[in-house]
């Protein structure tokens, strides 16, 4: 028997930026993405099919094997609560870095080393916990769905933990880099019960999807 | 509280009603039955111990998971058994001085502070078999095929085995000799299977490229054990030790394809799980569909160290409510005979001689119609020629 293949993907720049890897391991869908509203995508290979969901759900949906593979930025597996996920390959793309900023004016006469308790305006409530507390420094954690770069300008936190790309949001804003926490970029990752149940087509896509990362 | 709120459980914890309660129990039954057996011996260690017990050995993970509570004789801490494996390792390293090897099972409820990731419950119903006081490839395939056939006894179709040896990544520890601290750093990518993680470290380490190469290719050695010699290969030229872990692993593996020819195995090198206190050999088992491990085992020498007898040993665990999930729903309703409310003596003794042979009688109620109480019977009691006979309904 054929054995199944459910990938899940991230909706927006990763999954876009994950089709040519895809293909590389000649999984193409069949329905267009951007017009159907199908939430399970056919592919070229009847026993392989694709799911688009938020990128917050992806760990979700491999973790308890709804989905076997996953394509997630690093950002949300660091996020992810529960471990249990195999993180097979870095895919290099959808690359960012995850940082502290805060405002230029407070930047100028700022001293790292005397921080504390901070007030962090962040989406990453988890990895910013982990950040400050590992470096001793005592925080007030505002958890924000969008536009942290508001935060500080609002007077609602003095910093910001949030992923950084070209940086032309932060300094449109008036906020500078200050801290690097991580560099991001999206993992393959893969349900610890299928490495073992689907083993042999588990290991085929990663292989050729190993191959055409380079 | 509102009145709705008022029946509602705490998280993570169910009841189970009378259905899936016969089948719960019919598979308790049988599993008791088939560990008896094989000679394992039912032990029922305690709902609560002091604290200090249930932490040694086994348990220092369990801390976090331990409900506690205040003994108001002692004014020590108690905590309610979040696993019993650590329970009956004391038992038989303090109670049961026996040379010979120790079989024992287990089968009972354990509380958790925090519910699973997986199965959401925070009172899984944990079943378990430990052989004591054997080292060899003899008593750990005994317990894998004891697990094997537990699980196709009630009904688990086709499950898989995962097998590794966490003793092949320790022994490579101490070899290179890496440091505790930085250890862990790798540990935890390995465990993720995160190549660039992993990568990243050995990298940044000083380790000798045999080293890092080995360790970088442990995410790569898992697979049908048909390609074991791969793993072997790729680890020719560690110490003795690993290659001692590696032929004990290759041993396990070929008793255990020649007991179980049917059994789909597969290993993995990198699986780490419950490496702080196994020792050598470690299996997971799986089915299809269901996204986790469904039972956990393997090898565990010198636990009972910590309570005065160090004892190999090796077993496995795994919980009835997620077992039970993966059955389907048997239809054990209309199975009883219903008796009139009144009858003679002859009625009395019929009604004993077949419950008796096993068969389910309910006697009707004056004032309740039989139409109710035929819900749950197929068949009745009835008179004719002046003696009780079973009719269809």
């Amino acid at each position: 028997m054929l054995q199944t293949l459910t990938i899940a993907l991230s909706k927006g720049r990763i999954f876009k930026e994950s089709l040519p890897l895809l293909k590389a391991a000649d999984i193409v869908p069949v329905d267009d993405p951007d017009t159907s509203r199908k939430l399970i995508l056919d592919t070229n290979q009847t026993n392989i099919k694709l799911v688009i969901i938020r990128a917050a759900d992806v760990p979700t949906y491999v973790r308890f094997g709804a989905a076997d593979l996953g394509i997630v930025g690093k950002d949300v597996l660091m996020e992810f609560e529960g471990d249990g996920l195999y993180e097979l390959v870095d895919l290099k793309i959808a690359r960012c870095r995850m940082m502290v900023a805060e405002p230029e004016t407070l930047a100028k006469n700022d001293d790292l080393g005397r921080w504390s308790r901070l007030r962090i305006a962040t989406k990453y409530v988890n990895i910013a916990r982990r950040f400050f507390s590992a470096k001793g420094i005592q925080t007030e954690i505002i958890k924000l769905y969008g536009s942290m770069e508001l935060a500080p300008l609002a007077g609602l936190s003095d910093r910001i933990v949030d992923l950084v790309d070209t940086g032309n949001t932060l300094r449109a804003n008036k906020l500078v880099e200050v801290e690097h926490i991580a560099d991001i970029s999206s993992r393959l990752v893969a349900n610890t019960a299928s490495m073992r149940m689907k083993h042999q087509i588990v290991k085929d896509v990663v292989k050729q999807i190993e191959q055409a990362v380079g | 509280m509102a009145d709705i709120d008022r029946w509602l459980l705490p998280e993570g914890i169910e009841e189970v009603f009378p259905e899936k309660a016969r089948q719960l129990e019919a598979m308790r039954r049988a599993l008791l039955d088939l560990f008896d057996s094989w000679g394992y011996d039912l032990v029922m260690p305690p709902m609560v111990e002091f604290l200090d017990a249930l932490k040694t050995g086994l348990g220092q993970d369990l801390d976090l998971q331990t409900f506690k509570l205040t003994d108001q004789l002692t004014g020590r801490l108690m905590g309610l058994r979040a696993d019993m494996t650590p329970q009956v390792a004391r038992i038989e390293s303090h109670y049961i001085k026996r040379e010979a090897p120790v079989r024992l099972c287990y089968l009972g409820p354990v509380l958790r502070t925090r519910p699973g990731v997986f199965g959401g419950s925070r009172e899984p119903l944990q079943m378990g078999a430990e052989l004591f006081g054997h080292v060899g490839v003899q008593s750990d395939v005994e317990i894998v095929h004891l697990l094997i056939t537990a699980l196709e006894l009630i009904g688990i179709p086709a499950p898989n085995l995962g097998i590794g040896h966490v003793g092949i990544y320790r022994e490579l520890v101490n070899e290179s000799q890496l440091e505790a601290d930085t250890e862990e750093v790798l540990f935890d990518a390995l465990r993720r299977k995160s190549k660039p993680d992993v990568q990243a470290f050995l990298t940044a380490s000083k380790l000798g490229d045999d080293y890092k190469r080995m360790f970088a290719g442990l995410i790569d050695l898992n697979g049908e054990v048909a390609e074991f010699g791969v793993a072997q290969a790729a680890l020719s030229v560690a110490g003795p030790k690993v290659q001692a872990a590696l032929q004990n692993l290759e041993q396990v593996i070929a008793l255990a394809a020649k007991t179980l020819p049917g059994l789909k195995l597969y290993y993995d090198l990198a699986d780490l799980r419950g490496y702080r206190y196994h020792t050598g050999m470690v299996f997971s088992a799986y089915v299809a569909g269901y996204g986790e491990a469904i039972a956990n085992g393997g090898r565990y020498d010198a636990i009972g160290e910590a309570f005065g007898r160090a004892r190999p040993a090796t077993g496995f665990s795994a919980d009835l409510r997620i077992l039970l999930r993966m059955l389907v729903d048997k239809d054990v309703s209309g199975i009883g005979i219903l008796a009139p409310e009144d009858g003679d003596s002859a009625l009395i003794e019929k009604i004993q001689s077949l419950r008796g042979s096993g068969e389910r009688v309910i006697r009707a109620l004056p004032g309740v119609a039989d139409a109710i109480m035929t819900c749950c019977c197929d068949r009745k009691l009835e008179k004719q020629d002046n003696c009780w006979q079973v009719v269809p309904l």
